[in-house]
C-alpha cells in the first residue's frame, strides 16, 4: 500500500467515526454560529457588513473551529490508546498526519459553508465576485489544517493542550489568517488580482507547511 | 494474504540489544538483551517491573535511551492494556482498516470476530460493547493480522473463560504459523506448558527462568 492510500484510508476511518458521533462538527458549527452571531451584534449591522469587519470575523470563527476539530479528532485516537495501533505500522505517523489533515480539512469546509451562509444573511453581504470568494475559502480551510494538526500531535501528551494548541499554532498561524482575511475582503469588494494574490500565498502555506508537517511529524510523536 | 515466514524462513529474530530506557531520570530497563525466537515467550515481573515498558520499545512506541532494537518482517502486532481501536467504528471496520492498512485481505475480519463470539456484535460502535468483548475485538488481530511478532500485554484481562480458552487456541495457531509470541502476564499458569521461553523481569534487569 502506498503512502497516498495509506492517507485516505485513515481519512476515510476518520470520517467514518465523525459521520457516526459528529461531537467535533457539531460543537464547531455550534460555535461558529455564535461567533458570527455575537461579533455582529457587537459590531452593529453597519460596520460588522464591511468587507474587512466581515471577513476577519468569518475567519476568526474559522480558526477556532478547526482548533476544537482537530482537539476532539485527537481526544478520540488517545480514548482506549487507538492511536497506538496506528503509530506502530510501517508509515503510520505520516498517515495520520496526512489522513487527519484530509479529513479536518473536510469537516472544516462544511463548517466553513455553513458560517459563510450564516455571514451572508445575517449581515445581509454584498458578494462582488462570489469566485473569487469560494477560491480564497477552499485554499483558506487548506492552509489551516497543516499547523493546528502538527501542533496537536506535537503536544499529545500534554495534559494541558487545550490551551497549549491555540497558544503553539495561533502565531504561526498569524500570516495565514491575514491571508485569508484580505483574501475575503477582496473578494466580496471586487478586487480580483488582489484576491488572487493572496489566494496563491495561502496555496503556498498549505504546500509549505503540509510537506513541513510530513517531515517533522514521524520524530516528532512520543 | 501476506504469508507467514517460518522458524527455518525468518532470517533474522526480533531482538534488544543493551536496551535502557530512562523516563523522567528513572531507569526502566537496564541494558536488556533479548532474542525473540518463534514460539511463545512469557515475561514476568511485578508491577511496576518495566514489562510494559519492554513491549513498547519492541513495538517501536517508546524510545530507547540506549541500545538497539530489530525487528525483521515488518511492525510487530502489539496488544496492549487497552483495546487500541478507535471509538466511533464498529468492531469489524476497526480490524478491517487495520488489517488493510498492513496490505492484509480483510475479507477474514467477519470470520475472526464470529470465532470469537463477537458474531452479532461486530457491527455495533466499540464503545457500545462490555470491557471484556472490546478485548475479544482486540485479541481477534491475531488472526486478521498474522505478522512474525505477536507482542500482548496481560491479554487475560477482562477476558471470561470461554475467550481464554479462545485466546489459547489462537495462540496455538500462532506458534503453528512459526511466529514468535511475547507476552507479559501475571497468569503464567495459564500458558506455562507452551511456553519455550521464560523471563523475569526485576528491577530494570531481565533473567531467564
Amino acid at each position: 500500500m502506498n503512502p497516498l492510500d495509506r492517507a485516505l484510508l485513515v481519512a476515510a476511518r476518520e470520517l467514518a467515526a465523525e459521520r457516526r458521533h459528529p461531537d467535533g462538527l457539531v460543537a464547531a458549527l455550534t460555535f461558529t454560529g455564535l461567533l458570527v452571531l455575537m461579533e455582529s451584534l457587537a459590531f452593529g449591522p453597519g460596520q460588522a457588513r464591511q468587507p474587512g469587519v466581515a471577513s476577519a470575523l468569518f475567519w476568526i470563527a474559522i480558526l477556532f473551529a478547526a482548533t476544537l476539530v482537530a482537539t476532539r479528532s485527537f481526544d478520540r485516537e488517545l480514548e482506549d490508546d487507538a492511536i497506538d495501533a496506528v503509530l506502530v505500522l510501517d508509515g503510520g505517523r505520516e498517515a495520520l498526519y496526512a489522513g487527519k489533515l484530509v479529513a479536518i480539512s473536510v469537516v472544516l469546509a462544511i463548517v466553513a459553508l455553513a458560517a459563510a451562509a450564516l455571514s451572508l444573511v445575517l449581515l445581509d453581504l454584498d458578494v462582488a465576485l462570489a469566485g473569487h470568494l469560494v477560491l480564497v475559502g477552499a485554499l483558506g480551510i487548506l492552509a489551516l489544517p497543516p499547523v493546528i494538526v502538527l501542533t496537536t500531535l506535537v503536544s499529545l501528551r500534554v495534559r494541558a493542550r487545550v490551551a497549549l494548541v491555540p497558544i503553539l499554532s495561533f502565531p504561526i498561524l498569524m500570516p495565514q489568517l491575514i491571508a485569508c482575511t484580505q483574501g475575503a475582503a477582496a473578494a466580496l469588494s471586487g478586487d480580483a488580482s488582489a484576491a488572487l494574490g493572496w489566494s496563491g500565498i495561502l496555496a503556498a502555506f498549505a504546500l509549505v507547511y503540509g510537506v513541513l508537517g510530513l517531515t517533522i511529524v514521524p520524530a516528532a510523536i512520543e | 494474504m501476506r504469508r507467514v515466514p517460518n522458524e527455518a524462513s525468518l532470517p533474522e529474530r526480533a531482538s534488544l540489544n543493551s536496551a535502557t530506557v530512562v523516563l523522567d531520570e528513572r531507569t526502566i530497563l537496564r541494558g536488556i538483551s533479548l532474542e525473540l525466537a518463534p514460539g511463545l515467550t512469557l515475561l514476568r515481573g511485578p508491577n511496576g517491573a518495566g514489562k510494559t515498558t519492554l513491549l513498547r520499545v519492541l513495538a517501536g512506541l517508546a524510545p530507547l535511551s540506549r541500545g538497539r532494537r530489530h525487528v525483521p518482517g515488518g511492525p510487530p502486532l502489539y496488544i496492549g492494556h487497552r483495546p487500541m481501536l478507535l471509538r466511533g467504528l464498529t468492531a469489524r471496520e476497526n480490524l478491517a482498516f487495520l488489517a488493510a492498512f498492513r496490505g492484509h485481505v480483510a475479507s477474514d475480519v467477519a470470520g475472526a470476530l464470529r470465532k470469537w463470539g463477537l458474531g452479532g456484535e461486530m457491527d455495533r460502535p466499540i464503545e457500545r460493547l462490555s470491557a471484556g468483548q472490546r478485548r475479544r475485538a482486540s485479541l481477534a488481530r491475531i488472526e486478521t493480522e498474522p505478522v512474525p511478532v505477536v507482542l500482548l500485554d496481560e491479554p487475560f484481562a477482562d477476558l471470561d473463560s470461554d475467550a481464554i480458552v479462545r485466546l489459547r487456541a489462537a495462540i496455538n495457531t500462532a506458534l503453528v504459523r512459526g511466529q514468535a509470541v511475547l507476552m507479559a502476564t501475571h497468569l503464567h499458569h495459564e500458558l506455562d506448558q507452551d511456553a519455550t521461553h521464560r523471563y523475569l523481569l526485576e528491577d530494570g534487569t531481565l533473567r531467564e527462568i
